[in-house]
């Protein structure tokens, strides 16, 4: 890949050796905050986040480690593999002194996830589903339960076509009942809007259950 | 009245972590490990953990020393992005590097005392803040 990372660099050496001081003021950068917005592939994790996020959704590559477990030989330790997986992110500035990620994972079928460091310090995380392929956010859902992450699981309307109603979802996912199950659209921001204030909702029922103890 | 869909059993399978058993084929694709040369080379073969601290969303911004230093072309780019703060994903994203790479050299150039890291302890945030946030998503439009 031809890429050269220092561009302006190269086109205009001088510039940045000669860099101003006064424009260079320290601007003091916003605490920022996440959200993760998880899923199988091909959900609507990258619209989710496109929907609401004030810059078109950008990318980066991660390492990933996936874990499968031995089930033909249920003795046999788990296997690790690192895998490097594209995220895309977007932001939502609150204000000047508060700023929102949120961070579209994907979670591959049939691999439990471990990401530590994705999950450190968010807020919580909004599973996207897809009813057609239900169990492709079965790891998702299975990692932020163990992580103790506040996470919400909403289904994405495709088409308005709904392979199952929010209950059987509930029922196939066994969530715990205070984990809520809702439906929306990704492609609009009023409803992607309106999921993650319910992600929020749970965040900030942790955040004083901890504050409290 | 048709008969039952085969493509759509009358229940979702149950979430297989609550079974005894996950699906027997639970095993990584061959390949998917990905190793290249080139992030090895940029961070001079560094594997030593960084601040687990430094995550994707932490704001990174120079430091007014940094203009002066003696810097790789990835170190520099890095030091010209954060000219106005920067999250380390989104230094990643521009200069697309991979985020691990991303880590050890923002890292490495806040050894050097060129750029400020703002790390927030990995601690949940407070409900304050939380407010501040769903105050925040009820305003937009
Ligand atoms: N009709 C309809 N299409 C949707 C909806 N959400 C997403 N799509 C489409 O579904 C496709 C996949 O959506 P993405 O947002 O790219 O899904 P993703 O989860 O980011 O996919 P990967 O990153 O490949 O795993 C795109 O072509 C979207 O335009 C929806 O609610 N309705
Ligand atoms: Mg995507």
């Amino acid at each position: 890949m031809a890429f050269d990372p220092f561009p302006e660099n190269r086109a205009a050496p001088s510039d940045y050796r000669a860099a101003p001081t006064d424009d260079r003021v320290k601007t003091k950068p916003p605490v920022p905050v996440k959200i993760i917005v998880a899923g199988g592939f091909g959900v609507g994790k990258t619209t989710t986040v496109g929907a609401i996020s004030e810059i078109s959704p950008l990318t980066t590559e991660a390492e990933m480690t996936m874990e499968s477990v031995g089930v033909d030989h249920p003795n046999r330790a788990t296997t690790k593999t690192t895998t490097t997986i594209a995220m895309d992110f977007g932001c939502v500035t609150i204000d000047h002194t508060l700023k929102l990620y949120l961070f579209g994972t994907p979670g591959q079928s049939r691999f439990s996830f471990m990401w530590d460091d994705l999950v450190r310090g968010a807020l919580g995380a909004l599973v996207v589903v897809d009813t057609s392929r239900i169990d492709d956010c079965y790891p998702a859902v299975d990692y932020f339960e163990r992580a103790g992450l506040p996470f919400v699981v909403g289904v994405n309307t495709f088409n308005g076509q709904q392979g199952y109603n929010l209950d059987e979802v509930r029922w196939a996912l066994a969530v715990r009942d205070d984990v809520p199950v809702l439906q929306f659209d990704a492609r609009f921001r009023g409803s992607v809007r309106d999921a993650l204030l319910v992600v929020l909702d749970q965040a900030l029922d942790k955040a004083l259950r901890m504050r409290q103890t | 009245m048709t008969g039952p869909d085969p493509d759509r059993p009358a229940v979702p399978g149950i979430r297989p972590f609550l079974r005894e058993q996950a699906p027997a084929d639970d095993r990584p694709p061959p390949g998917e490990q990905t190793t290249s040369l080139r992030p090895f080379v940029l961070t001079s073969g560094r594997v030593a953990a960084v601040d687990p601290n430094i995550g994707l969303e932490t704001q990174v911004s120079t430091h007014p020393r940094a203009w002066g230093a003696r810097l790789s072309p990835e170190q520099r780019a890095i030091v010209q992005l954060c000219a106005q703060p920067l999250s380390v994903a989104e230094i990643s994203a521009k200069l697309r590097l991979h985020f691990g790479v991303t880590r050890i050299l923002v890292a490495d150039l806040r050894a050097a005392g060129c750029l400020e890291v703002h790390v927030v302890e990995s601690e949940f945030p407070d409900p304050d803040t939380i407010m501040r946030v769903i105050r925040g998503l009820r305003s937009l439009s």
